[in-house]
């Protein structure tokens, strides 16, 4: 049988590798959209760069339970694991928002930019995830220059984090109806 | 444009990176020797350590009784630039199923608060480094072990690779106890660590020992005897409370109707109170941040009207 750890390791391999290749791809799609409306390229970056997003948010749970799985005490237990929570969560979020909207909402031309920055800063949150995966384990990462990550939490009261599911499940649902009324 | 992509991918593959193993130590654990090439990542980049190692225990090694073993490892010098260094305690040098409790040992105490056969040394501040571990043997005969070193070193031609370095086999003869000789009841494992802010209520399990003095100290410094009161075999004394993260040691000195008995120096480390939070806000936060930042990619995104479809299908009719 496979260790959870072992398990983290190899789950955690397929989300960064993954998500690497989206947020290199949603950067260069930007840069060649910039130079010129009309490269090939274009095309080519944004279609990797949702099909890695993809593939990174679907090895994703296995890497957070995997990860909750190997730690004797849980991440309640060290600001650092709870701070790689918050941020695999944060990051899982926006590519998951990142690949409800090209799917809903299509290509459009006039928030592309955004739409690549939200890929390129999901990405970023999973790098930092990992990162700190190996100040964890190796004690050595190349966030090291980030020392509140590792001593500081900002934790919220779990009433106040209700409160935002349910302000944000809020505002999707009125802006739904506000669309359709307006259609 | 095709070239300057292939171009940046290629330059990009080959930049060697800066790679060292585990700069950061991986702190102390039961770890087996396999961990000093192993843990590298390729054994073969060991560079042979030319450190000078060697053991010795405190006086006679009784079956089932706490012994001293102490590790001495010299040769730092200027020709070395070692900031970090694991040292195991080792049973065999078979790479695996080494660790000293599984040849018949008990790991009572590490010297830095724990019960690990590996211990790191984050700085060296002289030519010798010396570390002790407290063991118990749990049978009469002839054991070995061996002591082992991990470390970098910036310095020489070998300069950035890992190195490793193992101690000859030191043999060590466990002896029977004699009858009624006053001792340590073989069951008892001493603390070894606590919460800065916390005394510490010993309750020292003995046999045979008609009164039992406790000292405690500051590592190397002057001791100071505890009152003690006997509660059927075990003899209690509170050692005092720790106000900020430090080391102290203590020993019992047994006396009954052998000759005095005094057990090695068993380290205790008091430490920060442990970080915990609310595990089920931390999960709600979890929770809600998946939804926040999935929201807010969707709520920044102006909303595609049916209005612009239908806009959208009479211009491509005409």
């Amino acid at each position: 049988m496979i260790e959870a750890a072992t398990f983290h390791v190899m789950t955690t391999e397929l989300v960064v590798g993954s998500f690497a290749l989206a947020g290199f791809c949603f950067v260069l799609h930007s840069f060649f959209t910039f130079q010129n409306q009309e490269s090939q390229f274009i095309k080519m970056m944004d279609t990797t760069a949702h099909v890695a997003l993809l593939f990174g948010l679907l090895a994703l749970p296995f890497a957070i339970l995997s990860g909750l799985e190997s730690t004797s005490s849980g991440a309640h237990t060290s600001p650092l694991l709870a701070n790689k929570m918050l941020l695999s969560t944060a990051g899982g979020g926006l590519a998951l928002g990142v690949l409800f909207t090209r799917w809903r909402m299509g290509d459009d031309t006039s928030s592309r930019h955004l739409h690549n920055a939200f890929g390129s800063i999901s990405t970023g949150c999973m790098l930092l995830t990992a990162s700190l995966g190996g100040t964890y384990s190796r004690a050595d990462s190349l966030t090291e220059f980030l020392p509140f990550v590792k001593e500081n939490t900002l934790l919220l009261p779990a009433w106040m984090s209700i409160i935002v599911i349910l302000l944000i499940f809020g505002a999707l649902i009125v802006r739904q109806t506000s669309a359709v009324k307006h259609g | 444009m095709r070239s300057k992509l292939v171009l940046l991918v290629v330059v990009s593959l080959l930049i060697p990176f800066h790679a060292s193993g585990n700069p950061g130590g991986v702190g102390n654990g039961l770890e087996d020797m396999q961990c000093g090439g192993a843990c590298h990542g390729d054994a073969n980049q060991n560079a042979t350590s030319n450190l000078q190692l060697s053991l010795q225990t405190a006086g006679t090694v009784w079956v089932g009784q706490p012994a001293e073993v102490t590790v001495q490892i010299s040769g730092f010098d200027s020709s070395h630039d070692i900031d970090q260094i694991g040292i195991f305690l080792l049973s065999s040098t078979n790479a695996n199923g080494d660790i000293p409790t599984t040849d018949g040992w008990d790991i009572l105490s590490d010297g830095m608060g724990g019960s690990n056969n590996y211990v790191e040394y984050s700085s060296i501040e002289s030519t010798t480094l010396t570390h002790s571990w407290i063991l118990r043997a749990d049978e009469i005969g002839d054991k070995t072990l061996y002591v082992s070193v991990h470390h970098g070193d910036n310095s020489g031609s070998d300069s950035g690779r890992p190195f490793f370095g193992v101690s000859q086999a030191f043999s060590i003869t466990i002896e029977p106890i004699p009858e009624n000789l006053q001792r340590i009841n073989p069951d008892y494992k001493p603390p070894t660590s606590r919460e800065v802010g916390e005394s510490t209520e010993l309750c020292v399990q003995t046999t045979a020992a008609s009164s039992v003095v406790i000292e405690w100290r500051e590592p190397s410094g002057s001791s100071s005897q505890l009152i003690t009161t006997q509660n059927g075999d075990c003899w209690k004394a509170i050692l005092p409370t720790a106000t900020t993260t430090s080391t102290i040691e203590w020993r019992a000195i047994l006396d009954g109707e052998g000759p005095q008995q005094t057990t090695p120096w068993f380290s205790m480390t008091s430490v920060e109170p442990t970080w915990e939070a609310d595990e089920t806000a931390l999960l709600l936060q979890s929770i809600a941040h998946l939804v926040l930042f999935f929201g807010v990619v969707i709520l920044v995104r102006k909303p595609k009207r049916k209005e612009d479809e239908f806009k959208n299908y009479l211009e491509e009719s005409i």
